[in-house]
């Protein structure tokens, strides 16, 4: 089983500098250091490499948009993982941090960035004291800090942790909690890699994105192509969870299927049940039919669609029969309540109106005029918020209502 | 030249300068769009997603430039979903559909999410009426709720922000647009939202709460009845009311503003003013009014109802005729003393007759150096590459829209200068703050060489205003106690600071209670013709009571030297007479004709004679062309009653 | 010819024994219907507090201009209504009402009702504007008079929870 990822179920104790130097470490970042900025920017370009936060937009196109006549620039790393089902930033970094050190020093000197940020979510306070020691490692190795390996260039990388929101994790609110403000999306555009921290030029990207670069760099973008497909190159983290017999992560290559993700890797539905429906984005999916068709699309950003729904961060839910939808949407709304910020009309109140309505449902004291009610509502919602925290958080409402009636029918 | 950009809304053509926002363009044309959050004077927020709109864009190939044709004009691209205008600047060929069907069914969505927590207060709220989530939802929303009662969020409806401000919670809409006018705007953060999603409320982070001298203007902008003026609380409903146009007593900024008046039954069935609001005028106030002048006092408590003689009252021919004796007797010891707080033709008409009579017309006030200040004008509009000082004084306390100008110039780009000896709310605005004066003078003078235009604002004695004339600003503008003190100036009243000069005197002193009080106890006798008095001015040998402001018609002088009508609005109190009537009819006794009848006929015979005014009159000081009428969703007033007139440069002699 | 005169006198001596249509009025008075416009009353609540929330939309309706309010706030030492605002001035002037009832649709809180009173009088134009004394419905027998002394806490929603009158 190749590792390009989650190195450690292939080294252990790799998240010890000696360990990861012996086995490679450092070498991408060492050649990257030597090219060109523009042709570092241009080989992750090349392979393709698509934010693994769940907006899959190229991160070299990405890179390419910073603004030359706007300096400093910066690069945060998104540690926020906050949605429901996500789990696999959590193991980079506790397992394989020094590989997503590498990541980030990469793309900021291909940037031209001399500090960059991790931000992680408030609960992860012991995972950030952990990155700050394997920071000071890294410099006192040579890597981070003034003048590194005897070039010019010089990077400093900061924790900074948040206080509990997942709003935060959208990435001008992250910007705007790194500044000490609110944690609420700013207008866009403009976007942050013309404005963002400060109003600066920045690069904010997925923790598992910038895993991924190190590869990338020193294996070129032919190496990295090597696996997933055409569109979807390189391989993904699949955090699986619900009902399923092995839950964990899963390192696998874009294209694989959800069947053998679920059934090859995850052991299957456990106590005989069966499996009826697939959430590939967490709580912010819209929830697919677990039919034969649905099983053997591959999970790329482009085949999911197919099937009525986005890969997004690849957090597979895997829903049995023996689920109610009616309660899942109401957990799934009572999270997005919760969570939005509060800033434009649509989110904050229709996500309470929309949580109003599956509590009911879900007490069996709603109508068949609620459940249309419900799915009216969530389709207002669409189109008019700030941010995808209220588009998504109608994802599963509308899906569920749409594929499964007659869970609803059931309720009323 | 500014670039300009045409496109298209409604169909209809438009052009306006690169960079605006598609709301303010649409407002060009006639087109409305409705709004909650945004606010022509503050930066866009893109929060209550009310303004959505459809745009298209005109289709450019990607990789060659050229226009994409269709049909034989260019293709346009219109956005997957709606877009809010008030973020989006307008660009070249933009096809912009605010009626359409999409558009109509966005807003009318956004309006239901609007009001499903919203409480059902309009009867009891006072917003009820001049509302604009009511005007909305007439105009944009739907008349039936999907929403069940019993689900609605409840919040705190009784908070008090601070004194003068009550904030109900569970109106609000969380626009946003108190918060971003304390700290953009005013530069004062003292609201803020607390907790996030759909328990977001209102808070105030200052203590004591809400410390802004702008409180009240959060009333204005709020588009609903969340804040609320305390002083106002369930006063009226707005269409019981009658709105008349009056100007700021408090101090010489001059600010514009509206006097709703009604029928009270608690005072016994009189039109009383219930609430002052501001009018818009962009040269002095743009929207706004200070706290200091919104919640002026208009109780009419000590008010002097009849003439009286040693404390008896008399008939006004009595009164009249006794004070001309006193005066006629005193020849060269008469004393014609005012203050600042007198109307443009009390002050002329008291300045004719002291003339005619051989004696003084002197002018109370603290701070000196007024005829040095007859060059300036407005220094609003200052930017980048000016300079302002503001010199002796703490302009917040004393002048609180001069203040919010001075920050927003710096926020503009102006250079700033304090020299204040205690510390003032200006010092954080500053570009340099200095404790000494003489070092203040010192830092402008070097600042004034490379500035296009220039101003000072002082707050000090005669040798202050010398040393700030001296280096020669383009404004200099003496920061005074009272709203026409400038006048007085301008008529060529002499400066007395201390009261004990009048002893041995009789004194003709029309004025406030304070002035009153301080000629009774310095001169040998006082003819006191003033509106309300307390018991150390009640010792005057002679009372002639005069009008407020809201009970006649006049004009004021404002520091920058704009003459600026006001009107009548309530019926006067007792015997009231206003003051150049009863100066002209002391005159008439003692030999002297003036115009003791028509305030505008006093006005013209004031602009012929006193040089500065010429050319003015009450017709031209009630234009009202130029300005641009703001679609602003708050309850500011437009004005229709005239923006007053600049006075011309007069040399100083 | 005497069989043409009691033909002609028929009707009369039909209607000399027939029962008089005359209302002996105003010893005796006729029944109005129930949706009949009379004379205002302020209602009150069965608690004694009463329904008029001072809103004064009452005035807005009226076509002739015929009704004058002015709202105070209720504290828990004096209370006059359940929520925030009460009116503390009501005025109807009779000679301008014209019975017509909008002032009854418009109220929120079902405060101002027409009720069966037809013969008001009065000898001057003064008399004519009923004050709100005048208006109001004595206290029943299980409330208390108006101002009330309430527990804070008790009465907070500002405009009282309504009955939906379509159940």
């Amino acid at each position: 089983m190749f590792y390009m990822l989650l190195r450690h179920r292939d080294v252990p104790d790799i998240n010890q500098i000696d360990v990861y130097q012996k086995n490679g470490g450092f070498d991408a970042l060492k050649k990257a250091i030597k090219m060109d900025t523009t042709d570092v920017t241009n080989e992750v370009k090349a392979a393709g490499l698509r934010g693994r936060g769940g907006a899959g937009f190229p991160a070299g196109v990405k890179w390419s948009f910073m603004d030359n006549n706007n300096w400093p620039h910066y690069v945060v790393a998104n540690a926020d993982e906050s949605e429901p089902g996500t789990f696999k930033d959590r193991e980079i970094m506790e397992s394989n941090p020094f590989q997503f050190l590498e990541g980030i020093s990469i793309a900021s000197y291909a940037v031209g960035a001399n500090a960059a940020y991790i931000y992680l979510r408030g609960e992860f306070w012991e995972v950030a004291h952990f990155l700050d020691e394997k920071i000071e490692e890294m410099e006192k190795a040579g890597f981070l800090g003034e003048k590194i390996q005897g070039t010019d260039y010089s990077l400093k990388i900061y924790t900074h942790l948040g206080a509990g929101a997942y709003i935060c994790g959208e990435e001008t609110a992250l910007l705007e909690s790194m500044e000490g403000k609110r944690g609420q999306p700013r207008v866009r555009p403009p976007f942050p890699p013309s404005q963002g921290l400060y109003n600066k030029p920045t690069v904010v990207n997925n923790v598992e994105t910038l895993t991924s670069v190190p590869y990338i760099i020193s294996n070129g973008a032919d190496g990295y192509r090597k696996f997933g497909t055409e569109k979807s190159p390189g391989t993904k983290i699949f955090s699986l969870s619900g009902n399923v017999n092995n839950p964990g992560n899963y390192e696998l290559p874009l294209g694989t299927t959800f069947r053998e993700l679920i059934f090859t890797h995850g052991g299957g539905i456990p106590d005989g049940k069966s499996i009826k429906a697939i959430m590939p984005a967490g709580a912010s999916s819209s929830l697919i039919v677990a039919n034969d068709e649905a099983l053997d699309t591959p999970m790329d950003y482009e085949n999911v669609r197919n099937v009525g729904a986005d890969l997004g961060s690849a957090s597979v839910i895997v829903v049995d029969d023996s689920i109610g939808l009616d309660w899942l949407i109401n957990k799934t709304m009572s999270f997005f309540e919760h969570e939005s910020c509060g800033k434009c009309t649509p989110c904050r109140e229709g996500a309470y109106w929309m949580h109003q309505l599956t509590k009911r449902i879900h007490a069996g004291e709603g109508t068949k005029e609620d459940v249309e009610l419900l799915k009216d509502v969530a389709t207002q919602v669409q189109g008019k918020t700030l941010c995808a925290l209220g588009e998504f958080s109608t994802m599963a409402v509308v899906s569920s209502i749409e594929r499964f009636p007659e869970d609803f029918e059931a309720k009323v | 030249m500014s670039k300009e950009v045409k496109l298209t809304i409604d169909g209809k053509e438009v052009t306006v300068p690169a960079g605006s926002l598609v709301v303010d363009a649409a407002k060009k044309v006639g087109i409305d769009i409705p709004i909650f959050c945004y606010h022509p004077k503050m930066e866009p927020a893109g929060m209550c997603r009310q303004c959505l709109v459809e745009i298209g864009r005109p289709a450019f190939d990607r990789a060659t430039g050229e226009p994409v044709m269709e049909e034989g004009k260019q293709k346009i691209n219109w956005g997957w979903k709606l877009e809010t205008s008030c973020t989006n600047p307008v660009s070249e060929g933009m096809v912009v559909l605010t009626q359409s069907e999409k558009a109509k069914k966005g807003q009318n969505d956004i309006l239901e999410f609007q009001l499903t927590s919203h409480p059902l207060d309009c009867p009891v709220c006072d917003k009820g009426g001049e509302c604009l989530l009511q005007d909305m939802t007439l105009a944009h929303g739907s008349s039936e709720s999907r929403y069940r009662f019993d689900e609605k969020r409840h919040a705190q409806k009784h908070v008090a922000l601070g004194e003068s401000i009550w904030l109900d919670r569970e109106r609000c809409i969380a626009c946003g647009r108190c918060v971003r006018f304390q700290s953009d705007l005013v530069g004062e953060a003292v609201l803020d939202f607390d907790m996030r999603g759909a328990k977001s409320e209102i808070v105030t982070t200052s203590e004591p709460g809400f410390d802004s001298v702008f409180s009240g203007n959060t009333t204005d902008i709020c588009p609903v009845g969340a804040l609320t003026t305390a002083n106002f609380r369930f006063g009226a409903r707005p269409w019981e009311m009658e709105a008349t146009a009056s100007i700021c007593g408090e101090c010489p900024v001059g600010c514009n503003t509206m006097l709703d008046t009604r029928r009270d039954a608690k005072s016994g069935g009189k039109v009383i003013v219930k609430r002052v609001m501001p009018r818009q005028n962009e040269a002095v106030n743009e929207t706004w009014i200070c706290d200091k002048g919104r919640f002026a006092d208009f109780s009419n408590a000590d008010r002097v109802l009849e003439p009286a003689i040693d404390g008896k009252a008399v008939e006004w021919t009595e009164a009249i005729g006794a004070a001309a004796e006193k005066l006629g007797a005193a020849k060269g010891d008469a004393v014609f003393l005012a203050d600042g707080s007198l109307s443009n033709e009390d002050l002329y008409t008291m300045k004719v007759l002291a003339d005619a009579a051989g004696a003084k017309a002197m002018l109370y006030s603290q701070v000196g150096g007024g005829a040095l200040t007859t060059k300036s004008g407005s220094y609003g509009g200052s930017g980048a590459g000016d300079v302002i000082l503001v010199i002796g004084g703490d302009l917040y306390k004393e002048a609180p829209i001069f203040w919010l100008r001075a920050k927003q110039a710096v926020d503009r780009g102006a250079t700033l200068i304090v020299a204040t000896e205690a510390e003032t709310r200006l010092d954080a605005f500053a570009t340099t703050v200095v404790r000494d004066l003489a070092q203040g003078l010192e830092a402008a003078k070097k600042a004034f060489a490379k500035a296009e235009n220039t101003a000072v604002l002082y707050s000090g004695d005669d040798a202050l205003a010398q040393s700030c004339a001296d280096l020669n600003p383009k404004s200099l503008i003496g920061v005074w106690a009272d709203a026409n003190t400038q006048g007085a100036w301008e008529m060529g009243y002499e400066a007395i600071a201390d009261l004990s000069a009048l002893k041995g005197k009789t004194v003709y002193v029309a004025g406030g209670d304070l002035l009153v009080a301080g000629a009774v106890e310095a001169a040998d006798f006082v003819v006191a013709q003033t509106a309300s008095m307390t018991e150390a001015s009640q010792k005057a040998g002679m009372t002639l009571p005069s009008q407020t402001v809201s009970e006649r018609d006049g004009t004021f002088t404002s520091g920058e030297r704009r003459v600026q009508r006001f009107f009548a609005a309530v019926q006067p109190m007792g015997e009231a007479l206003p003051g150049f009537i009863i100066t002209a009819q002391i005159a008439e006794k003692m030999g002297v004709t003036l115009e003791g009848v028509s305030a505008e006929v006093v006005f013209a015979d004031l602009a012929e004679k006193v040089a500065g005014f010429a050319g003015l009159s009450y017709e031209s000081l009630a234009v009202v062309d130029a300005e641009e009428r703001l679609s602003i969703g708050g309850t500011c007033y437009e004005n229709e009653q005239g923006l007053g007139a600049q006075l011309s440069a007069v040399s100083t002699n | 010819m005497l069989v043409e005169l009691l033909r002609g006198l028929k009707t009369t001596f039909k209607m000399m024994i027939a029962k008089p249509v005359t209302i002996q009025y105003p010893e005796v008075k006729r029944e109005v219907r129930p949706r009949y416009r009379g004379r205002h009353e302020l209602k009150r609540y069965d608690n004694g507090l009463e329904k008029c929330i001072g809103c004064a939309l009452c005035a807005a309706a009226c076509p002739a201009d015929a009704i004058f309010v002015e709202a105070s706030e209720n504290t828990d030492e004096e209370r006059y209504s359940p929520g925030d605002r009460y009116a503390s001035t009501y005025e109807i002037n009779f000679l301008r009402c014209i019975y017509c009832g909008y002032c009854e649709d418009a109220c929120p809180t079902e405060a101002i009702v027409l009720e069966h009173e037809y013969d008001v009088t009065f000898s001057t134009r003064l008399e004519a504007i009923f004050p709100k004394d005048k208006l109001i419905v004595p206290v029943p027998s299980n409330g208390k008079v108006t101002p009330q002394q309430t527990e804070p806490g008790t009465f907070t929603r500002s405009v009282p929870e309504m009955k939906d009158p379509t159940k």
